[in-house]
């Protein structure tokens, strides 16, 4: 398992690093995209932070403002219970006394509020502890001066005014709550100096990344432009090149038709101009038999007569006739052959027509028309469904008739001869055909022989030119197949082809 | 009084021209038989005033001359309103369906395929001679 998953990693990874050396818009479009992403993530986050962070500041800030309030609380109300105090002392009324508890009520929240802040910040505890301990003097003060006046003691209380221990704890809490309110007014100026300041640095924070994503944006659109521009560049000379290539192929085309042309003429006017002297050949070959029966004539007469010499009597009625006679079946050959160099010429210069066919029915016709031969040796042919074509029929009735002709010819009379024709459509737009037989088979020093002009392979007791598999192979190419064979002396033969399933001209009647 | 025709061979090929001579001979026909081995020399006679003078004609052509090809020849005597009425006969080893059809598009009257086969070529060249024994060609003005 480790073993079947190491190189797939290996191989994911080493595409992933193809992926990164390789320049390429998708490259590099990805790569800007994840910086984009990336600086706004980040810039995101930052002013989560600043933005949380200023928040604590701003809390901070009002709980000193609370603080500072709670101080100058505490000293106006002990104020207030001072006042209350020295106007009870004065008059003696108790109504003077009510400011003095309420003042009284007011102080201890204060102080509580105050604790609290303490015990939240050690570095204002010194202050704290001092102002709780000088509250509570001076009410210690106070409600002795008051209880002392209470008892009717009035001259002791004031004696205790006068002495200006009240006075003390009033200055001396006066300075430290002024202490107090100006170490937390400078505390708060700093700390709305730092909100301040994070408020600034969010803004530029948000305002570089943006300008960031803008300049990532337009770095993404000019990549995206470049490699549209290199796109349509790319195209205009791959259709440059296309139309250079079509030229150049009209142009091949073009010499190859000729050339082809011209093989063609060459081999019909060569084939003319050797019937010429043949018709001489022939023509003068009868008038020696004419004058030979003449001169037999003339021996028949003179023999009635006289004895006539037997190398005569030899020369006239052997000689001179075998001599004909080989003349005029060597001429017949010759007539043959040039006939049949005309033949293939003259398919060459046939335009190939193409049409659908029917295949199943023209292999089962010439296998029909055969027959006869079949019959006669007890052999069998089989044709198989074959996918249709769009060919020239004229070459497709000549390619198979003449391969059918063959293999029902060559079969081993040791043997119940089968042929068999298949076929199927192969991928790329191609179509085979198959002929196959349990005949002699051929040699494979032969298998290329026997598509040449007048070879013949194997035992040369059938009757023939060696003509047929070289006008199976002109007529295969001419419609743009090509034929192979597959045999084996003494099993049988197969004949493979294969064409396009669609025949398209380059041009009206070339077909090259 | 109607004159005997003249048989105009052009056959670069002596052989084949002897052999057409001696076949038509023996078809008995006697007319005078005259012989041109190249295209140059029979159109320099066939334009020549001689034969516009001399009565009608009957012109025996092959197609592979060495100094042109018979269907020029066969092109300038059709096209000529005097000789276009005489009859010619197209005696060549040629059996392309698209050269006798142009033959015969140009006005030619007869085409034979020279036969290699000796007897075809001597039946053929005998049935020519019949056929020139029946025919009347016309006078040339």
């Amino acid at each position: 398992m480790l073993r079947a998953m190491t190189p797939r990693s290996s191989q994911n990874w080493s595409r992933f690093s193809d992926f990164v050396r390789t320049p390429s818009l998708v490259r590099s479009i990805t790569a800007l995209l994840t910086l984009a992403f990336f600086l706004l993530l980040t810039v995101n986050v930052a002013s989560f932070v600043m933005i949380q962070r200023t928040a604590t500041i701003n809390d901070s800030i009002e709980n000193a403002q609370r603080m500072r309030r709670a101080s100058r609380t505490v000293l106006i109300a002990m104020l207030d219970a001072e006042t209350a105090q020295r106007g009870f002392l004065l008059t003696g009324r108790t109504d003077f006394l009510q400011p003095f508890e309420e003042a009284r009520g007011e102080i201890a929240p204060a102080l509580r509020l105050l604790d609290a802040g303490a015990a939240a910040d050690p570095s204002l505890r010194p202050y704290v502890t001092r102002i709780h301990a000088l509250a509570d003097a001076k009410f210690g003060e106070m409600d002795k001066t008051l209880n002392l006046t209470r008892a009717g003691r009035i001259g002791q209380s004031i004696q205790l005014v006068r002495s200006g221990q009240g006075k003390r704890y009033m200055d001396e809490l006066r300075g430290t709550i002024t202490a107090f309110d100006t170490l937390k007014s400078t505390r708060i100026a700093e700390r709305t100096r730092t909100s301040e300041r994070l408020g600034v640095l969010t803004v530029a924070m948000n305002a570089i990344a943006g300008l960031l994503v803008l300049v990532l944006a337009i770095l993404s659109a000019w990549v995206v432009r470049r490699y549209v521009a290199e796109i349509q560049r790319a195209r205009e000379e791959l259709d440059a090149l296309n139309a250079g290539l079509e030229d150049t192929v009209r142009d091949r085309t073009a010499a190859l038709t000729r050339a082809n042309d011209e093989i063609q003429r060459f081999a019909y006017i060569v084939s003319h101009d050797l019937r010429a002297p043949l018709v001489n050949v022939m023509g003068y070959t009868s008038e020696l038999e004419q004058a030979g029966k003449v001169i037999d004539k003339a021996i028949a007469e003179a023999e009635t007569h006289r004895p006539v010499a037997p190398d005569v009597v030899m020369a006239v009625r052997e000689d001179m006739p075998e001599a004909i006679g080989f003349i005029r079946a060597s001429t017949e050959k010759m007539d043959r052959l040039i006939n049949a160099i005309l033949k293939l010429s003259r398919e060459g210069r046939r335009n190939p027509l193409p049409e659908t066919l029917d295949m199943t029915a023209m292999a089962q016709n010439i296998a029909d028309s055969v027959h006869h031969q079949t019959e006669a040796s007890g052999a069998r042919i089989l044709v198989e469904d074959l996918p249709p074509i769009e060919s020239d029929r004229i070459s497709m009735e000549q390619i198979l008739g003449n391969l059918i002709d063959n293999a029902v010819k060559y079969l081993d009379a040791g043997r119940p001869g089968e042929i068999i024709v298949s076929g199927e459509e192969v991928a790329g737009g191609w179509v085979v055909y198959r002929v196959a037989d349990n005949g002699r088979g051929i040699a494979p020093r032969d298998h290329e022989r026997i598509f040449e002009l007048f070879r013949r392979s194997g035992k040369q007791d059938r009757a023939g030119e060696g003509l047929g598999l070289a006008f199976v192979r002109n007529s295969v190419r001419r419609i743009g197949g090509t034929i192979d064979v597959e045999s084996e002396l003494g099993k049988g033969s197969t004949f493979l082809l294969k064409f396009p399933k669609r025949l398209i001209l380059s041009e009206p009647g070339g077909v090259l | 009084m109607t004159q005997a025709v003249k048989i105009i061979m052009v056959e670069d090929d002596h052989g084949h021209a002897k052999l057409i001579e001696k076949n038509i001979r023996r078809a008995n026909i006697n007319n005078e038989i005259k012989h041109f081995d190249e295209g140059g020399a029979a159109l320099d006679y066939l334009f020549s005033p001689e034969i516009l003078a001399n009565g009608p004609l009957l012109i025996l052509l092959d197609l592979n001359l060495p100094d042109m090809s018979g269907t020029d020849i066969l092109e300038r005597v059709k096209g000529d309103d005097r000789l276009k009425r005489a009859p010619v006969v197209v005696l060549t080893t040629t059996d392309d369906k698209v050269e006798i059809q142009r033959c015969y598009d140009l006005g030619c009257n007869v085409y034979i395929t020279k036969p290699v086969d000796y007897e075809s070529f001597a039946g053929a060249i005998r049935q020519l001679g019949l056929f020139l024994s029946v025919m009347q060609a016309p006078e040339i003005e």
